[in-house]
């Protein structure tokens, strides 16, 4: 897992098959997914249910906890934004 | 898992000009149900309120099996499941007493939310706790 997380595009693939197998996206594949789009609403049009999922499954996979809605806006702002909060979080734990 | 169960009887009022119940109707029994249950755990929509919180649906299913009429007895059965996620969702059967056929099933599910609009991304324990005693009581034999 250390080297999904320490490569971006490695990173930013595995957590997009996340989402979609997460939230049983079936008729999206991983490259319908722009890195720099919303997650929410405009982008891939997720709501709060797909968010409290998308928590759980980070937790599972990443041992990483977005805590509140705050940091939960900044972090699922795109797949880009999740990809620096994983890898930011990783580090944060390792050193930590 | 076992049912909670509240009795009602289906009011003139609530049928339509073809002399079944408005579907509409079901999502409020559905409601009276909940509350009876979560009456008995101190987590009516004012005690959510006086914690800091408030519990808004955000998603509903009902299948309608066959229609109640004005008169008839029916039993509302309500059960929670176990939260894997910050949200709470019940399962409904709606039952006439008299014959016990099925008359719609459904669900409801609630997110949380503090009462200045923030979703909570975890059940706070003062809750949790609350659903765990619920969850042990329906389990109950």
């Amino acid at each position: 897992m250390n080297e999904i997380i320490n490569d971006k595009a490695q990173l930013a693939l595995f957590l997009k098959e996340l989402i979609i197998r997460t939230l049983r996206l079936e008729e999206i594949a991983p490259q319908d997914i722009d890195d720099s789009a919303p997650l929410f609403k405009e982008g891939l049009g997720l709501d709060s249910l797909d968010a409290l999922e998308l928590v759980v499954a980070l937790e599972k996979n990443f041992k990483i906890i977005i805590p509140d809605e705050h940091v939960g806006r900044e972090a699922f702002a795109s797949v880009n934004a999740l990809v620096d909060y994983v890898q930011r979080e990783s580090a944060t734990k390792v050193s930590g | 898992m076992k049912y909670d169960e509240t009795e009602i009887v289906v009011r003139f009022q609530e049928v339509d000009e073809w002399g079944i119940a408005w579907h509409g109707h079901y999502v409020g029994w559905f409601e009276v149900g909940r509350m009876e249950l979560l009456r008995k755990f101190d987590l009516l929509p004012r005690q959510f309120t006086e914690m800091g919180y408030i519990a808004p649906v955000v998603n509903l299913k009902c299948d309608f099996k066959e229609p109640a009429r004005s008169g008839d007895h029916i039993v509302i059965r309500v059960t929670v499941l176990k939260p894997e996620k910050a949200a709470l969702t019940f399962c409904f059967e709606i039952y006439r007493k008299e014959d016990q056929n099925l008359l719609a099933k459904g669900e409801t599910t609630q997110v949380l939310m503090t009462t200045d609009g923030k979703l909570l991304y975890f059940l706070p324990d003062e809750i949790k706790n609350k659903i765990d005693s619920m969850i042990q009581y329906l389990n109950e034999p």
